[in-house]
């Protein structure tokens, strides 16, 4: 009997062993450890009849059985571990998803590049303080013009050939300056506006012309505003919008709302500033501003004994075309979902 | 404006390289858009009198000039009829070059020709071929072209329209001597007395005229001028005509005031009226076509009849010509309104008229007179007779104080008051000092400067804005409703973004009768009308946002894009009475569903609707709902463009705000857009009037919920929406959401009728609500929606 139980462990032990080598796979190895080590598994019952050996005796096979038990939980552990390796190097194989494939991004819709253009240009003001602020475009003859010292048949209205609509002295604006008489006429100083909107010249279209299209105005008026914070805030903003190392220059210009009034152009991205086919001799003109004229503060409610200001004006259109590089300001309000898409 | 470079170096010696010069031009508020060399390459071109002139045998169209440079006459074969015996011409001698190409003896019909005649464009002198380049008296026969035209260089000026004074060559070298500080030599010109004799001169409308001068020369010979002003002239892009002509214009390139000069014998009585012409008066000007004036164009007539469009063009009547003994040159001040008016209704701009219309000072006039009459006298020979000048009003000097402190409180820089006073010197002001102040009196040919910023300008740009400081306003002033109604756009475009819509902008002009008849409903029912569009077209303002999406919509098919889904967010215009125009801000959306089919459309609808939906619920508005459309019957016009069977309002608090439907087929035929189309529109301002919603967090379920599934089979046009609130109602407090997860219509039901299937959602904060609890509430929304919608209703 006592040779029965200590030869059934060695009988065990030893086919055991084997069993465990010759596993192929994890989950054979798992079924093994239960049928070798589980309630009703083989070892189990071995050690069932342990109570029947001679008290003398039952110790050492015991411990011998212990023994066992031990090292098939390490066989196992270890086959197991030698396996899982194994699957692992299989990966590559197995499992193969070809990475090489990308699908399409996730749809989504697109914004307008003018839209897209005009965040830029309000984020950079925020961040200067300035707050939007919008007019009609229906707009009449004296926000228009004759409070921007732009009286009938002044030269300056020839480049900004009008639309009338049927209604008595209105016309789609041609700037977004209004803006800045009908702001100053409702609002005590400080001020600091940009305001961005569609205008309207009786202009031929081509690629850089059309009767529609976009500007936007900026107007600062407080207690002594010079031309060197107009300057500032031109620089501020060419080169947030167009990289820090873009260079800007100033140049004289002449606008019948400011005094005195300048241009800015920053240096071609294209060309870096050499000249080229895109720029002018190595510039590219992006606004034009000045000091708000006298006479237009006190258009707007203004004393201009008091309070000083500058004014600047971009175009939208202009500005996207140079920033994404589009070459047709037709493009711009056609809607060709194939031109949108780039955005 | 084209500036000579040759020219301007007869008035100042320029230190700089012509880039150089450019570039501080264009600093300087003159901008240099283009330089140009004169494209002259030739050698050997000399000067040739024309001997005599015969036919070649066997040609209708060359003959044969016999010339001479001096010695010898050779035989030269021409295609040109302009030429006379005795014209001094250029002459490519054989060995000579042209630009690229030798000249040789070549043979003519048998006939040797030695060499060739050249026309300008041949030389690279200007842009006529008109004929050869006739040479004038002031060549000599075997003198090298080079000498008469010595090389030159082009500037092209954009000169801003406050500066009329700078449209002419001495006005320019002002300007350059200004930013150079340079010392000027200016053409001599001789002072005569004036008289203001009335029976030569007499202005009728002074409110047009500021200033008249006029000097009759007797007894000149009109010719061609001499080589040296065809030059100057060409150089600056205007052709020579005669002696006569030639100077008045080269009076204006030089001292910028526009002239004329009239065929003294032709002009009746041998008096100038300054005055409008009568209505309907005719006069056959210059350029071939005759034009009739109204009373509100300014003439100068002789005693009977206008003679010339006052500062616009001459009259063909006495017009100065072959033959001509007497001269009457005119240099007058016109009103600039005036002028701008008249061109602008004769559709005429003349380089005399854009120079009036900017406002030139009257004090050009005699100096120019005079300079024109010497020339008239050197070139053309006769005899001048005294100025006469009428000049009712004349310009008084003004004088404008500035210091160095507002220099500073405008430019932010501070420029000493010697240094402004000697850049407004150099720039033709009288400046006088005293203490801390600069008293400047504008020059008298720029009318331009009034108060002290002008005189900051001229500072600033002379002195050089790169030289100012950049700083940035000081305070931030603080906040003020900063984008509010921005933030509503942006948050409206992120979730239209999301849901796979691309923006679009669409033109504000739109066609009044070839726009299709589609619009929310509370739109104003007319458009807008333009009184002078570009093109039929484009002749009235949109109503709405929709016929332009749609177009869109048509213009993508087309370009093999269906299925397009578009956005907009832009403004309407709307006629409020009769001079206001309201301009709502509004949304709109256009999906194009290629395939056509009515479900497909129908679930694009429904996904539009969710579209919306996402959208109000980013802003707080108490309470947006949708209502079926009920039409045609009973509102015919209201819903025009819109599917009779698909189309809901938007409702804000019971107020129409906007519309979701199926575009009406005819809109889509009247479009060309194939398939069909989905639409939205609202005023956006009413839909995003709650501002931006803060999300407020309320404490998580502690107690589980129940869910239940309710199906309701009802009369197919049963609204859904009035369903939702008998549910909602009889729910009771409990009925936390209800929504609604399908909708069906088929044969399994029969005709008629429609099921919608809908998810309750019970909760309670206090307790866990038990089944007999939430099969009561069931009960009772079912037993409700019977009676009330004679609804079979499944749980």
């Amino acid at each position: 009997m006592t040779e029965g139980v200590a030869g059934q462990l060695e009988k065990l032990r030893a086919s055991a062993r084997e069993r465990v080598e010759s596993a192929t796979d994890q989950k054979a190895l798992e079924e093994l450890r239960v049928t070798l080590l589980g309630k009703k598994g083989e070892l189990t019952s071995v050690l069932r009849q342990l109570g029947s050996l001679p008290a003398g005796e039952r110790a050492a096979v015991g411990a011998e059985a212990n023994q066992l038990k031990d090292d098939v939980f390490r066989w196992i552990a270890e086959r197991m571990g030698g396996l899982e390796a194994k699957r692992h190097t299989a990966l590559g194989d197995t499992e193969w998803v070809d990475m090489s494939f990308v699908p399409d991004p996730i749809r989504r819709g697109h914004l307008h590049p003018l839209t897209l253009i005009l965040r830029e240009v309000k984020a950079i003001f925020s961040r200067l303080g300035y707050e939007v602020a919008l007019g009609p475009q229906v707009e009449d003859e004296f926000h228009n013009f004759e409070a921007l010292n732009i009286p009938a048949e002044h030269p300056a209205r020839d480049t900004m050939d009008s639309f009338y609509v049927e209604a008595d002295d209105l016309l789609l604006r041609t700037h977004t300056s209004p803006v800045q008489i009908r702001y100053m006429q409702s609002h005590e100083p400080p001020i600091r506006i940009i305001a961005p909107g569609a205008v309207y010249r009786r202009d031929a279209t081509d690629p850089s012309h059309g009767s529609q299209f976009y500007q936007f105005e900026g107007l600062v008026v407080d207690h002594d505003i010079r031309l060197s914070d107009l300057k500032g805030t031109i620089e501020y903003f060419a080169r947030s919008l167009f990289g820090p190392d873009r260079r800007i220059r100033i140049v004289g210009d002449h606008f019948p709302f400011t005094e005195p009034s300048i241009g800015a152009a920053v240096s071609c991205g294209i060309c870096g500033g050499a000249g080229c086919r895109s720029c002018k001799g190595g510039w590219l003109e992006i606004l034009g501003a000045g000091m708000v004229h006298p006479q237009v503060l006190r258009n707007g409610s203004i004393d201009p004994g008091q309070y000083s200001g500058f004014a600047f004006g971009a175009g939208l259109d202009r500005l996207a075309m140079l920033k994404y590089n589009v070459s047709d300001l037709r493009l711009f309000l056609e809607s060709d979902v194939r031109f949108l898409k780039q955005f | 404006m084209l500036i000579s470079l040759n020219w301007l170096k007869e008035y100042v010696d320029i230190p700089v390289d012509v880039e150089t010069l450019a570039d501080r031009l264009t600093l300087a508020g003159s901008e240099v858009e283009r330089i140009t060399q004169q494209d002259v390459d030739f050698e050997g071109v000399v000067v040739a009198e024309v001997k005599s002139l015969r036919p070649l045998p066997g040609s209708t169209k060359n003959r044969i000039a016999s010339v001479t440079t001096g010695r010898a006459v050779t035989e030269v074969v021409t295609g040109a009829w302009n030429l006379a015996v005795g014209d001094r011409v250029p002459y490519a001698v054989p060995g000579s070059r042209l630009n690229d190409r030798r000249i040789d003896t070549k043979t003519f019909l048998g006939v040797p020709s030695a060499g060739m005649l050249c026309s300008a464009i041949e030389l690279g002198l200007g842009a006529d071929a008109a004929g050869i380049l006739i040479l004038g008296p002031g060549a000599t026969p075997g003198q090298d072209l080079h000498e008469l035209y010595p090389r030159d260089t082009i500037l092209e000026l954009e000169i801003k329209s406050n500066r009329p004074d700078l449209l002419c060559h001495l006005g320019l070298a002002r300007e350059v001597g200004a930013i150079f500080n340079l010392t000027l030599r200016e053409p001599k010109i001789p002072k005569t007395r004036t008289t203001d004799a009335p029976d030569l001169v007499r202005i009728d409308s002074p409110d047009g005229c500021r200033r008249f001068v006029g000097r009759l020369i007797r007894g000149v010979s009109v010719g061609s001028s001499p080589p040296w002003l065809q030059a100057r002239l060409r150089a600056a892009g205007v052709r020579p005509i005669s002696n006569i002509v030639d100077i008045t214009n080269y009076v204006m390139l030089e001292t910028g005031q526009p002239m004329h000069g009239f065929d003294y014998q032709r002009l009746k009585d041998g008096r100038i009226v300054v005055r409008r012409a009568r209505d309907g008066e005719e006069l056959a000007c210059l350029d071939g076509k005759t034009r009739r004036l109204t009373s509100r164009d300014m003439v100068v007539a002789d005693s009977e009849r206008a003679q010339g469009v006052a500062g616009i063009i001459g009259g063909t009547e006495s017009a100065v010509q072959q033959g001509t003994t007497d001269v009457f040159l005119e240099a007058a001040t016109w009103e600039p309104r005036s002028i701008r008016r008249t061109a602008r209704t004769l559709g005429l701009r003349t380089e005399a008229s854009s120079r009036f219309e900017k406002g030139l000072s009257p004090a050009l006039s005699l100096p120019a007179v005079e300079r024109a009459a010497a020339l008239v006298v050197e070139l053309a020979g006769g005899t001048a007779t005294t100025s006469t000048d009428v000049y009712p009003v004349p310009l008084r000097p003004i004088t404008i104080e500035l210091s160095a402190d507002r220099i500073e409180r405008v430019l932010g820089v501070r420029v000493e008051l010697t240094d402004a006073a000697s850049i407004l010197e150099r720039l033709r002001f009288k400046v006088e000092r005293a203490d801390s102040l600069l008293r400047a009196q504008p020059p008298d040919f720029r009318l331009d400067c009034s108060i002290p910023e002008d005189l900051v300008e001229e500072v600033g740009r002379i002195y050089g804005y790169d030289r100012v400081p950049s700083t940035l306003p000081g305070a931030r002033t603080p906040v003020r409703d900063l984008y509010e109604r921005r933030d509503a756009d942006e948050t409206a475009r992120e979730v239209l973004a999301g849901r796979e819509l691309n923006e679009a902008l669409t033109s504000s002009l739109v066609s009044s009768d070839g726009t299709p008849e589609i619009a929310m409903p509370v739109a104003a029912p007319l458009l807008v009308r333009i009184k002078n569009p570009m093109a039929e077209n484009r002749d009235a303002l949109r109503r709405s946002l929709l016929p332009g999406l749609l177009e869109a919509l048509a213009l993508n098919v087309r370009q093999d894009q269906g299925g397009a889904r578009l956005f907009e967010l832009g403004s309407v215009f709307w006629k409020a009475k009769a001079t206001a125009v309201e301009e709502p801000q509004v949304l709109a959306i256009a999906a194009h569903i290629p395939t056509g089919g009515a479900e497909a459309a129908a679930s694009e609808l429904r996904s539009l609707q969710a579209t919306l939906a996402t959208v109000r619920d980013r802003f707080a508005i108490p309470s947006t709902d949708f209502k079926q459309a009920e039409f045609p019957s009973l509102n015919p016009g209201r819903f025009a463009g819109f599917h009779p069977g698909r189309a809901g309002e938007i409702l804000e608090e019971g107020d129409p705000i906007g519309i979701v439907g199926e575009v009406h087929p005819e809109v889509l035929a009247q479009l060309g857009l194939p398939g069909r189309a989905v639409v939205a529109e609202v005023l956006f301002d009413r839909f995003s009037a709650g501002g931006q919603r803060t999300p407020q967090a309320r404490p998580l379920p502690r107690f589980p919920g129940v869910r239940r599934d309710l199906t309701v089979v009802i009369r197919s046009k049963t609204a859904g929406h009035d369903i939702v609130q008998v549910i909602r109602r009889l729910g009771g407090y409990t009925l936390r959401e209800i929504s609604m997860v399908s909708e069906y219509q088929g044969p399994q039901l029969g005709a008629g009728a429609r099921s919608l299937s809908f998810r309750l959602q019970y909760q309670a904060d206090d307790r866990t609500l038990t089944n007999e609890e939430v099969s009561a509430l069931q009960q009772r929304i079912i037993e409700g929606l019977k009676e009330r919608f004679g609804a079979e209703v499944r749980s």
